[in-house]
């Protein structure tokens, strides 16, 4: 079987190389991917869609359906996660609590509905040391992780960036909470309910504007027909309806980086994990 | 608004996904309406759209106002149109008999639960409309990702096999991918019809054969065309009878038409069956399907699994139907499209009833269940029939279409093989009328002689959707030379005689 598998990967590789012959020559300029589409890309991006980054306009604008159900992958992945890995009920078994004043730990069995004085703090059953340099560290350093993910979105008109990558970096600060705190905090600042629904409403944002476009009138997606509620000509529209898109973008995959995370560390019990 | 029905087509269930899952936290009872209403409103726009299609030709719509190549662009032709009313009809009939029993099972996750359903539709109704190589890719990726989910949901070896088909499934979308990406490199383009313009003057060139043949194994794959079908089986047999009705249906014949279309109008058929000359090898490999899918069915112990080798068999009809290269063939692959997702699903719809009563699919749950639940094994049965290939059930007549193509194209091989299939599915659906009808049921309380057992059917739920199913096949196959005057044959090329 070994050796079958073998045989196939060399077979297959050989006509992947096979192909190649015909290849038209590296970075060569008139190979028909840069003749064929990108020209008109390259040459009326500007004009049409007022958006200096050509990828962002082709992303976005021009292939902007795409994205959408790339985002809407993005969505679905967050929901077969938690269709598979979340425990519903039942905060069942032995609870770990940590003293502030003296540090001491203590530990309650069957703790369920129990709950102590603000003097102790829940920790998790794998020992967690309290570690005031992480904590304050991480907290310093998340407003700005934050802000720097906003720059992203918003500035992927112009430079590398949008709404994938800072809602990555959005997830990221979160994540970034849950770990050096702990699952707990992480929830209370952004509870599952909301991470949820923002999931949800982030695609909706996207595939929404493109029923607006369709509602006023135009193609789905064709961000010119925004122009009338925006107030502007129709290709400023498209930049702005590329910003809306993206912004939605942003929010999708930052409220599933946090859900995937929550389900996947804590095994679906939304109670321990790193 | 009729202009906006290709878009309508997958944005309704779409939207209705996003609001299905904030209801799901919200408030549960709105999950079921809204998948109901979203699927209806993309029932009502395939069969306007297949109907103008019928009466006025093929259907463009270019998202995003951008026109192709530049942007993407739905195509709705003779080919898709009735595969998109398919898809809705078969979508809305297994939502109806199953509703009942995914809340039962689902409880609190019944709004993620729909949530994948409604994105499964969406995927398979946008693969289907496209008229774009990269946009197919993405859709199949969310129809596959929420069908990973609906199936990972099952009994306790469902997370194995669906991790099986994760593997093969993500190396067949690959695959797809890569060949694309080869044509884009000596095309330039990723719209089908623009893609289909080019490649006449690139016949000799290594990338493109390279592309076709990448593509196919890919397809392949995920329409489980043996032996790349290892995944299928238990995918099915271990998957939720919600989900495993609207997958086993959708999934494998969605991906032959996927194939078709590939080999139809972007690399043509004169590409296809005159340059390349590989027709008779493919056609042998769906022998070999044929044969194995048919053999291997005969083997099982349990409802399920054998419908399910069943469809690997079925898969080899198609293929090579298509791969046949003349008329008869490509009308009988088209046509078998239909009648299989048809026959699938009332298969399956009978077997969640089975299963809604019995707690169980195995061959010995059936004792005696032809009078405990006659009408259930009657819609079975008639479902049984089709497969067999008996008038007028629609089974009979793709298989008629694939038996002329196979003379016509002098392949008795592929005949020979089609005709076997129907004889080991005569035995199949003989040996499950013998133990439903002869053999007692064997739940008896153990004191004294109790009489014929009480009849004890399954929900109206479930029966009267499985009974239009039933009665559909039979009125698809009184249809078929309608649908093959007024639709099918504009469907396939003039080339192909």
């Amino acid at each position: 079987m070994k050796k079958l598998g073998l045989l196939l990967v060399i077979l297959s590789g050989a006509l992947l190389l096979y192909a190649t012959v015909d290849f038209p020559l590296w970075g060569d300029p008139s190979s028909p991917a840069s003749l064929h589409v990108s020209p008109r890309y390259i040459e009326k991006t500007m004009e049409e869609t007022s958006v200096p980054n050509i990828v962002t306009a082709v992303l976005a604008d021009y292939r902007g359906f795409d994205t959408m159900f790339e985002t809407t992958v993005i969505f679905g992945a967050g929901v077969v996660c938690f269709l598979l890995l979340r425990v519903l009920g039942g905060e069942e078994g032995d609870h770990y609590y940590r003293h502030l004043p003296t540090g001491v730990t203590i530990h309650v069995k069957g703790a369920k509905g129990k709950s102590l004085s603000g003097e102790f703090e829940r920790i998790d059953m794998l020992w967690t040391p309290y570690d005031l340099v992480i904590k304050t560290a991480c907290r310093i350093m998340i407003p700005f992780i934050q802000i720097y993910a906003l720059y992203v979105i918003a500035h992927g008109h112009h430079s590398p960036g949008g709404g994938f990558q800072g809602g990555v970096i959005l997830g990221a600060s979160v994540i970034l909470l849950a770990i050096s705190q702990n699952l707990r905090t992480a929830l209370r600042r952004i509870g599952e309910k909301t991470v949820g629904i923002l999931c949800a409403i982030g695609v909706f944002i996207y595939a929404g504007t493109g029923a607006l476009c369709l509602a006023l009138g135009r193609n789905f997606l064709d961000y010119a027909a925004l122009a009338s509620v925006l107030g502007t000509d129709p290709v400023t529209a498209r930049s702005h309806g590329i910003l809306i898109v993206e912004t939605g973008v942003g929010i999708a995959v930052m409220a599933t980086m946090i859900w995937i995370y929550n389900n996947v560390s804590s095994a679906g019990r939304y109670d321990e994990g790193l | 608004m009729s202009h906006h029905f290709p878009a309508l087509l997958v944005i309704a269930p779409l939207l209705s996904a996003f609001f299905i899952s904030g209801a799901g936290w919200l408030n549960r009872r709105f999950c079921l309406p809204l998948a109901v209403a979203s699927l209806g409103v993309a029932g009502l726009s395939a069969l306007s759209l297949f109907w103008r299609v019928v009466q006025q030709g093929p259907v463009l719509y270019r998202l995003g106002g951008w026109d192709p190549p530049w942007g993407i662009a739905y195509a709705v032709d003779f080919l898709n149109a009735p595969v998109l009313v398919l898809i809705c009809i078969v979508a809305l009939l297994n939502l109806w008999a199953s509703h009942r029993q995914v809340e039962e099972q689902f409880k609190e996750k019944t709004g993620a639960f729909y949530t994948l359903y409604v994105l499964m539709v969406t995927g398979l109704l946008g693969i289907t409309v496209t008229g774009d190589a990269f946009n197919l890719y993405v859709l199949l990726e969310i129809a596959s990702l929420s069908g990973y989910g609906l199936i990972a949901m099952g009994e306790d070896r469902a997370p194995l096999a669906t991790l099986n088909y994760v593997y093969m499934g993500t190396i067949g979308a690959c695959f797809y991918l890569l060949g694309i990406g080869y044509l884009y490199i000596v095309t330039g383009s990723l719209n089908m019809a623009d893609i289909a313009r080019i490649l006449p003057g690139l016949y000799e060139n290594k990338a493109v054969l390279t592309a076709l043949i990448i593509c196919l194994v890919g397809l392949w794959l995920k329409m489980a065309f043996f032996p790349l079908h290892v995944w299928l089986p238990n995918a099915y047999t271990f998957a939720p009878v919600p989900s495993a009705a609207l997958i086993a249906p959708l999934m494998t014949k969605v991906m032959v038409y996927v194939m078709i279309r590939l080999m139809l109008t972007v690399f043509t058929p004169g590409y296809v069956f005159s340059t390349l000359g590989i027709n008779d090898a493919v056609v042998w490999f769906a022998v070999i399907a044929i044969v194995m899918g048919a053999i291997l069915a005969l083997g099982q112990r349990d409802l399920k699994k054998m419908i399910s080798y069943i469809i690997v068999a079925e898969v080899g009809y198609m293929v090579g139907g298509a791969w046949l290269g003349n008329r008869a063939g490509m009308t009988g692959a088209i046509l078998h499209i239909i009648n299989d997702a048809l026959m699938t699903l009332c298969l399956f719809l009978a077997v969640a009833a089975i299963t809604y009563r019995m707690k169980s699919y195995t061959f010995s749950s059936l004792k005696g269940l032809i009078r405990k639940m006659p009408f259930t094994m009657g819609a079975f049965i008639l479902g049984g029939l089709s497969i067999i290939g008996v008038p007028p059930t629609c089974g009979f007549f793709s298989k008629w279409y694939l038996i002329t193509g196979a003379l016509q194209a002098g392949h008795y091989g592929f005949m020979a093989a089609l005709l076997f299939s129907s004889l080991v599915n005569v035995v199949l659906f003989f040996r499950i009328i013998e133990i439903g009808f002869f053999e007692p049921f064997n739940e008896g309380h153990g004191h004294g002689e109790h009489g014929p057992e009480p009849m004890n059917e399954a929900p109206l739920s479930i029966l009267v959707p499985l009974w239009i199913v039933a009665l559909g096949l039979v009125v698809v196959g009184v249809y078929t030379s309608e649908i093959i005057t007024h639709v099918l044959q504009f469907a396939i090329p003039k080339a192909i005689l």
